[in-house]
Formats: C-alpha cells, structure tokens, sequence
C-alpha cells in the first residue's frame, strides 16, 4: 500500500476537476440550463467537451490505477512550465465545478435590461436580418421579429393598426411615465454574456403599470400605433389584453 | 443577491462557452507535436528576415497552440536553429493565427466579422514587424537566457567547425560546452520537448504523454480561464455602467483600458473573444481588436513563460513595440473607419 501523501494525491484531483467539469456540462444540458448560458448552436461542442472530459479523466484514473499495482514501473512526470503551485489549477477546477453542479443558473431580468441600457437606445439586434420574409400574419411575429422589421424599415407609422401578440417581461423605464412599461426580451448571439436586452413599449388603455410588476412574463395582444416618448417617435404597442405566461424554458431569443 | 447570481450566471456562461474550445486547442496542441516534425520544418524556412518573420508567423496554423504552448515551441524552434525572425514571428502571431482561435473568434463575434479580419490582419502585421526588427539583431545571444545561448553557442560553433570556420558567430568564449555532445537538460520545458521528439518510443507510451500533456495544460489554463472569467463577471456586474461607459466610449481610452486588462487577465487566446464579447456592448471596436490582438502576445502570464527564452531587457522590447503598434493600428481602426 503507497503512502497517501499531498503528492500521491495529485493525480486524483486533477480527474476529479476534469471530471467534474464533464458532469457539470452534462448536467447543465440535461436540465435545460444550458439554454440560459449559450447560445443553442453550440449545444453540441458543450456535449462533446463533457464526453471528451470524462474520458480523459477515465482513461487517467486507469493509468493511476493500473501503475499503482505495479510499483516500480512508473512514467516519470512530464514536468511543464507551470504558473500555479501544484494542485491549484484543479483544485479552483474542481471547486468551480461543483459550484456549477449547485447552483442554478438564472435568466436576467428587468435590473439587467436597465443596466445594459435597455432604456436608453433604439434596440438594434446584432446578427443583422440576412433574409427577410414578412410573417404572412403580424400576430405571428414575436418580438424579435418586430425590432427586425424596424431596423430594415424604421417608420413607425407603416406599422400603424397592425395587430401583435407578443410575449416579453416588464421593464420600468424611468424615462416611460405611469401608462407605459417596456416589454422585453433578452437576445444573444454566442452566450449569456453578450446578451443584451431588445424591447417594445406597452401602452397601457386602462389602469397604470403598477399591476403588472417588472419581471412578470405577459403576452400582450394588441396593435400598432406610434407615440412620441422621451422625445422620439416610437412604435408603441397599444394593449387589448395582457395575460400572464409562465416564464419560457429557453427565455432567451436569437 | 440578485446581483451575485447575474455574475455567477456570466461567469458560468463564459466557462461553459469557452471549455470546448480550450480542450480543443489543448488537445490539437498535443497531436500536434506527434506529427509534425519540426526539424524537417526547419530545413524549409527561408532566410530572409521579412519573409521569415511573415512565414514564422504564419506557422501558427501548424501549431494551434495559445500563448502558453507557443513559448515551449518557439523555444524548440530556436534551439534547433531556426532564424530569429521566424521564431519571434512566431511566438507573436501563433497564438492568434490558428484555425481555433479563427473559429472561437467567429463563435464570439458572428454579428462583427470584421473584428475577426482586423484581429487576424493587426496580428499578422505586427508579429512581422517585429521579427523583422529582432532579425537586424545579428547575434541574437545578449537578448537570450544565459541556458539558451550557450546551447546556441555550441550550435553556431559547431555549425562554424563544420563549414571550416568562416562563420562571424565563432567569437564566443563558451567552447568548454562541446566537450560534452549536448549540455545537460535541465530546464522542465526542453525535456519535454525532448521526450515528445523521441519518436523512437512506441505509440502506446507516447499516447499516454499526449494525455498526461492533455490533463496539464486543461489544469493550468482552465485555472488562468476560471480566474478570467471572474473578473470579466465582476467587472459586467459589479462596476457602474456609467464609469464602463465613460472609459469604453473614448477612442483612447477604450484603447488603454482594453490593453491593459488583456495583459492582466492573461486568458487564453483560444477563448480570450469570449471575454471581449462580454464588453462588445460597452467598448469601441478599436478596443476590443486591440485586447484579442495585444492579449495573447505579451501578457502576465506570458511574461512569466517568456523569462525562460529572453532576458528582461529583450521582453521589454517585445512589450514596447507591440504595444505602440497595436495602439497605433487600433486607434486608426477607430478614428478612421469604425
């Protein structure tokens, strides 16, 4: 029986970071996570990191495994030029891993969108329209599609009367008064960090926004018309009814 | 609360991004050095300094390594003789010119290409550049660690002893090294480099190294990764969008500010535009071009790697050319076009 000291143990923490990290990526795709942290295209990568890295760290935990029974045969330990002391590396791995294993990742919401400036600019969308089909019916279109539709053709009034069923969660702009909140969607194009906030303002007919509180998901039906707000011409979407939904799995859009 | 679990999704996010791309480069690096044989490689690089230093640059795509495996090769390469332009060149641009880091960059950037191209292009440019000016430099020894010049001393004189002397590289007083047909490895790096060049080994052992290989480099990086990713979290989250703005609005500061966190943040080049993406809302395309260009040739962590090939003084050359240069370049980029 080897002695069990801090080196001896070494080996074995770097399979349980590697590991670790392929169960924590198994596990944020098995739960649907994953959506809230990258982009769906690049699903797979993430699926096939986490198999590379558990068969890496089987095919290792062999080898410790099998050169541990025949003592006196070791590899020598291929040094390299290292920046941690020895052991870090996995361990903060390691850590990171199942902290990742616990928590659950959480979609952004309103305090996000204010503090990307959702209240602040004309919301643009990054991947710009390569083709554009008008959806055959305007209530198809969802929120995405109506910024979209903005960017190729700005006029808010060619949108005017046109019906909308859309889906988002309220955002108090500060600049928006009582009557008005935006209806907003997180967007992204690689992962959680580049997703910045697209939204719409609602026009309340009846009531203020104090019943809908920010962060709540509604689908609101109704149509197209244009106010000036903080200034600005906008498309505005004057409400008929506001329904509450639950929040979608995959909150974000593309 | 809320706050901390926006950050710590961020920073799940980049991870999670930015993994298979780091276990990718990880393990082309080890295949890599199985298959390609870099004496061979050697024999066919020209010896020009401009052209050198513009194919040194370009091997990179040989070699997809990040700017922690590049130091290992440059080291080789220049070990085994290869001009001081294609070395320098390549230490600069490999860790950027590689079809991973070309991949990984696209993934981040799909709504910008044209920071790909600027990044690919500044890159290129500037490793050149600077190859170019390190081979004006005839004897390259003074700018080296004393451990890597003898090993070059013994190499010329060898070389000179060879063509009958005519060599202006002979004045060198080390001659007591060729009593031994190689000075002892002592250096971690070279007898790595030595161990994966036996090809004589059989397949199974040499498998086993580019495991052993595989699992080091995942420790060390995904450890400089997880640290990179916390703060590119903290800094979305936690500083004040206004103060973000103000700096990233600037074309000057934007600059500055970028280049100065890529030298800190010191994150792998395989997965560095993940972390610039996190700022692509906030700063200037100039900036972000300057971090994914400036970042993966000289940072902290590149530094520390870099002492075993140069002395101080010639890293600091290094620093200060590429950083006017890439300062230079991406303040055009965003004055005059952006």
């Amino acid at each position: 029986m080897a002695r069990l000291s801090f080196r001896s143990l070494l080996p074995w923490l770097d399979v349980m970071a590697i590991a670790a990290w392929g169960i924590a990526l198994l596990k944020f795709w098995l739960t649907g996570q994953l959506f809230l942290l990258i982009h769906p295209n690049y699903g797979w990568l993430t699926v096939g990191a986490a198999v590379t890295l558990l068969l890496v760290s089987a095919l290792k935990a062999f080898f410790i495994w099998k050169a541990s029974r025949r003592p006196g045969r070791q590899m020598p330990p291929m040094q390299h030029l290292s920046l941690f002391p020895p052991g870090w590396g996995s361990l903060l791995m390691l850590i990171m891993a199942i902290a990742g294993l616990v928590f659950t990742p959480q979609a952004f919401a309103s305090q996000t969108a204010l503090d990307r400036g959702v209240a602040e600019a004309i919301p643009y969308t990054r991947v710009k329209p390569q083709a554009f089909r008008a959806a055959s019916r305007s209530e198809d279109k969802n929120l995405i599609d109506w910024i979209r539709s903005l960017q190729v053709y700005p006029e808010p009034d060619a949108y005017a009367g046109q019906k909308a069923k859309i889906q988002g969660f309220v955002v108090y702009s500060p600049k928006l008064s009582e009557q008005y909140f935006l209806l907003t969607r997180f967007a992204i194009t690689c992962c959680a960090a580049d997703a910045y906030p697209v939204s719409l303002p609602v026009k309340l007919t009846t009531g203020d926004r104090k019943a809908y509180a920010a962060d709540t998901w509604l689908e609101v039906e109704g149509q197209m018309i244009t106010e000036t707000l903080d200034g600005k011409r906008q498309l505005t979407l004057q409400a008929n009814s506001l329904k509450p939904v639950p929040q979608p799995k995959n909150p974000y859009d593309y | 609360m809320n706050q901390l679990n926006n950050a710590f999704t961020l920073f799940l996010s980049l991870l999670v991004e930015a993994i298979p791309f780091l276990l990718l480069g990880v393990l082309f690096s080890g295949l890599l050095q199985f298959f390609v044989d870099e004496r061979r490689l050697l024999a066919l690089l020209p010896k020009n300094p401009l052209l050198g230093s513009l194919v040194g640059s370009c091997i990179g795509f040989l070699f997809p390594v990040c700017e922690c495996g590049n130091i290992p090769v440059a080291r080789r390469l220049l070990m085994q003789g290869a001009p001081v332009p294609v070395a320098i060149g390549f230490l600069l641009a490999a860790p950027t010119i590689n079809p991973i880091v070309f991949w990984a960059t696209w993934t981040a950037f799909r709504g910008q290409p044209e920071i790909v191209l600027y990044r690919i292009g500044f890159s290129l440019l500037i490793a050149t550049i600077i190859g170019w000016v390190f081979g004006t430099q005839k004897d390259v020894r003074p700018l080296l660690q004393p451990a890597l010049a003898s090993v070059l001393s013994y190499r010329s004189q060898a070389s000179a002893d060879y063509s009958s002397g005519t060599s202006p590289l002979l004045q060198s007083g080390t001659y007591f090294l060729g009593q031994s047909a190689r000075p002892l490895i002592t250096d971690p790096s070279e007898l790595q480099a030595a161990m994966v060049a036996t090809a004589t080994k059989p397949t199974g052992y040499r498998l086993r190294l580019l495991l052993d290989n595989t699992i080091q480099e995942m420790r060390e990086l995904g450890g400089v990764l997880i640290l990179g990713s916390a703060i590119a979290a903290v800094i979305q989250v936690f500083v004040p969008r206004e103060l973000i703005l103000g700096l990233g609005q600037s074309p000057v500061t934007s600059i500055l500010a970028m280049m100065l966190l890529a030298g800190v943040v010191s994150i792998c080049s395989t997965v560095d535009s993940f972390f610039a993406l996190s700022f692509a809302s906030t700063f200037t395309s100039g900036s972000l071009v300057a971090f994914l260009v400036f970042g993966p040739m000289i940072d902290l962590k590149g530094v520390g790697l870099m002492l075993s090939i140069f002395k101080p003084r010639a890293i600091f050359y290094l620093f200060l050319l590429a950083a006017q240069l890439t300062f230079l370049l991406t303040l055009a980029l965003n004055l005059y076009i952006s």
